[in-house]
């Protein structure tokens, strides 16, 4: 077999090869437009402020994996972000906040849970059933807390906000920690089963693969994810709004797909969408720091998300040319 | 230790299609029993019943004599039966060590999969196959970027790794070359003596003599003859998988002599693709070709290299000019169709309604904008001749029946009145009333002077309606039947790659 370092065999050895080119790239630039990003308060800040997204993306990244989708995240970050804001409060003593934390991952894994048992045991599509239940769960974040307002108590927020161990940013520890987890769980036999349920759930039923089940666990996973996710905003924002987690679902499936997690499933990994979720942050301070008019800042951070969507699409299709 | 698998009086339905009425099987260890049928004799269907990953709708499983009840394909392999599968259960994103041990990887202490473990595991499978492989096979290739031998193999590992007692191997080697055949067969060999069994299904002739010890042959779903090959012959085998007397009450146009003194419409010189490897004919005006032989053998990619819808290497000429045909819209300008056989995913747009689709390839006829008064006549007309019943043509194609949602294909590619046909196994699925209108409609297009290729997984359609029939084997003409050589024995013994020539 031809063992050459071909981009093909990088590509699907290493999905993460092409996000990790991107983030480097979109770091350089930024760099050189805000000379002092490395420093360690303004390294903080960036990374505090992306943490949330990374959080969404490695449960939607692991749900793509599973050959499934969850438009869902952003209702059930919103449902924790409310449910802290309005039961913790800005007068919130640090065991209410941890108690509420708690009962916010449990939430964030009930969601979860039904989004799960819609499309793994009653079989629907993945993608109707989560956009259905995104309403749901917008709606009920709406219910806990109809006008953005409450808060957690600062000392708490500020946990998230300063805490530098040993002089680098808390969210290096959190993705760290992910990695190493992913990195287990990913050759555990689950893990196996990750990927084959999502690469051919067929064959994977045909060799006695608990196919159900493990579709129903990445809908949980995803749900849990997403209410970490909730925690680490409202500890950013350290107040309420039910519309919070909007923007987060779709920047999460975007920042998979850079990130070499493919929508038929089976393929990719964790480092990568954690990759994307960075790039997908770097490319909104590239553009706040360009000073590009606010008018056309939507239409410039398109453009370049397009264009690092379509990156290895338009390698493939000069190579299929060449061939 | 004797062990014995039997299945008795099995039924099993699929929706209103009946695939097993009777079906019966015993295996022992230490023999191999061939399962043999014609196309959709239900053997396929057999080997699902045994390792279940079909439920059975009546008829009884025994595993050493008493009664067995395979709920899912896990309660099947617990007791030892392990399948190697058609259409392989591999997952293309996965090596082959990842694939092979799925559901059964050694773990180490902490959880996680004893990477070195299954790689020399799947290293010492590998190596069965030694020497028969294309290119270096490691245990850590993905799946997906072998050949189909080479999955073909992996999938043969996969089913004997977890050392069952019987081994059902359906069709595994009509992918594999002449080495990994005789590979495969010597391990059979060592598995008889190791007190194993073997089911084998295949369509080759040659190597059902070769290897198998018994024989169970089905015919329209019901087991109507067993025993030892050693006391049958092809002959005889085919005989029995043939309907003695047949319900084909069309008889063929008897006009051949005239149809060959016509001018030559198609000519193929030496036309290779993936699976054909160098196809030569000529085709006459008005002429009605079958296309035959088991699937798979190189007739979809011949339909689809004349249709110009994949990549081909040889000679085409159409009408005596010589064309090379990159894309279906250069084919449709010659004045080919292609009716497909798969109608849900390639034939129709089934929520459209059934005007959209008739006139889907001819919008261009209309002008812009469109006259859909104009279209809606002649796809009224288009219709009435092909006697399709119907609501109204803004009814959609979903609430036809198979037969009449069929009309609808051919009838979208008659409306561009093209002056050759590919039909790309157009009757499968399609009740006994609308096949033999279809029967007629053919007949009665090639009277008007079209011509057609007809590929059909039914052998008696091909004997009873086509002028002549050329049957592929392994991506060649095997043979080309005609006249008093066109008969159903000689069509299926070619069709198996049976060495009864002197019958032709």
């Amino acid at each position: 077999m031809k063992r050459r370092l071909s981009w093909d065999y990088l590509m699907i050895r290493y999905p993460a090869f092409f996000p990790f080119i991107l983030m480097i790239l979109s770091v350089a630039i930024n760099l050189f437009l805000q000379p002092n990003m490395l420093e360690r308060e303004t390294l903080n800040s960036n990374m505090r402020v992306f943490l949330p997204l990374i959080l969404v993306t490695v449960g939607q990244a692991i749900v793509l994996i599973g050959g499934g989708i969850d438009i869902s995240v952003g209702g059930v970050v919103s449902i924790v972000n409310t449910i802290l804001a309005t039961r913790v409060g800005l007068e919130g003593s640090p065991e209410q906040m941890w108690q509420f934390v708690l009962i916010s991952l449990l939430a964030g894994m009930l969601a979860g849970s039904v989004n799960g048992f819609f499309i793994a045991y009653l079989r629907l599509q993945p993608i109707i059933t989560t956009y259905a239940t995104s309403f749901l769960y917008f709606g009920l974040a709406l219910f806990i807390l109809p006008n953005p307002g409450g808060g957690i108590y600062a000392d708490i927020a500020n946990l998230y906000r300063t805490s530098t161990p040993l002089g680098l940013p808390l969210a290096f520890f959190v993705i760290g920690g992910l990695l190493l987890i992913w990195a287990y769980i990913s050759s555990t036999r689950y893990g196996k089963y990750l990927f084959a349920v999502g690469g051919k759930a067929n064959a994977a039923y045909e060799t006695a693969v608990p196919v159900t089940r493990v579709q129903f666990s990445i809908y949980v996973i995803s749900g849990f994810m997403a209410a970490l996710a909730g925690i680490a905003i409202t500890m950013l924002s350290g107040s309420g709004n039910a519309e919070i987690g909007g923007q987060m679902t779709l920047n999460s499936i975007t920042a998979a797909v850079i990130g070499g997690n493919a929508f038929s499933g089976g393929i990719g990994g964790v480092a990568g969408p954690i990759m994307g979720a960075m790039t997908l942050g770097l490319i909104q301070n590239i553009i706040s720091f360009a000073h590009i008019n606010t008018w056309w800042e939507t239409l410039v951070k398109a453009l370049i998300i397009v264009l690092a969507l379509a990156v290895p699409g338009i390698i493939a299709l000069i190579r299929r040319r060449r061939a | 230790m004797a062990k014995s698998l039997s299945a008795r009086n099995i039924v099993k339905h699929y929706g209103g299609v009946v695939a097993l009425s009777d079906g019966n099987l015993d295996v022992c260890t230490g023999e191999v029993v061939a399962l043999i049928g014609a196309n959709g004799s239900g053997k396929s269907t057999m080997s699902k019943v045994i390792n279940g990953v079909v439920v059975l709708d009546g008829g009884q499983l025994l595993l050493d004599d008493k009664p067995a009840n395979f709920t899912s394909p896990q309660v099947a392999k617990n007791l030892g039966i392990a399948t190697v599968f058609q259409e392989l259960s591999l997952i293309p994103q996965m090596t082959v060590a990842e694939n092979i041990w799925l559901t059964r990887e050694p773990l180490t202490a902490i959880g996680t999969v004893n990477r070195k473990a299954i790689k020399e595991n799947t290293e010492q499978l590998l190596s069965l196959f030694q020497g028969t492989y294309k290119t270096e096979l490691r245990p850590d290739d993905r799946v997906g970027s072998l050949p189909p031998d080479e999955k073909q193999l992996i999938e043969i590992l996969k089913a004997i790794s977890f050392n069952p007692w019987v081994v059902i191997l359906d069709e595994a080697t009509a992918s594999l070359d002449s080495r990994q055949v005789q590979r495969l067969f010597e391990l059979i060999g060592d598995w008889k003596k190791a007190d194993k069994a073997v089911v084998f299904i295949s369509h080759r002739m040659e190597e059902i003599f070769r290897i198998a010890d018994k024989y169970s042959v089905l015919r329209n779903g019901k087991t109507v003859g067993a025993g030892d090959m050693k006391d049958i012959n092809d002959k005889e085998l085919v005989k029995l998988m043939i309907e003695k007397e047949s319900v084909f009450s069309f008889s063929r146009a008897k006009m051949k002599e005239e149809k060959i003194a016509k001018a030559v419409c198609l000519e193929v010189k030496d036309l290779q693709t993936e699976s054909l490897h160098g196809v030569s004919f000529n085709v006459h005006e008005g002429e009605l070709i079958g296309i035959g032989g088991l699937r798979g053998q190189g007739q979809r990619d011949l339909l689809l290299s004349l249709f110009g819808d994949i990549p081909y290497s040889g000679e085409i000429s159409i009408f005596g000019s010589p064309k090379k045909l990159r894309h279906p819209r250069e084919a449709m300008k010659q004045g080919l169709a292609l009716i497909p056989g798969d109608r849900a995913r390639e034939g129709l747009l089934y929520i459209r309604s059934i005007l959209e689709n008739l006139q889907l390839p001819s919008w261009a006829q209309y002008g812009f904008p469109l006259r859909i008064g104009k279209a809606e006549k002649d796809a009224e007309k288009a219709g009435e001749s092909l006697n399709l019943k119907m609501a109204g043509l803004a009814e959609p194609v979903s609430s036809l029946s198979g037969g009449n949602a069929q009309k609808v294909v051919l009838g979208k590619w008659l409306m561009r009145k093209p002056r050759l046909l590919l039909l790309d196994d157009p009757t499968k699925g399609v009740d006994v009333g609308t096949k033999a209108e279809f029967y007629a409609l053919l007949t009665q297009l090639c009277v008007e002077g079209k011509t057609i290729l007809f590929y059909s997984s039914d052998d008696e359609e091909l004997v009873g309606l086509c002028d002549r029939v050329l049957v592929l084997y392994d991506g060649l003409i095997r043979i080309e039947l005609s006249g008093a050589s066109l008969t159903k024995e000689n069509l299926i013994a070619a069709s198996l790659g049976a060495a009864n020539e002197d019958a032709i």
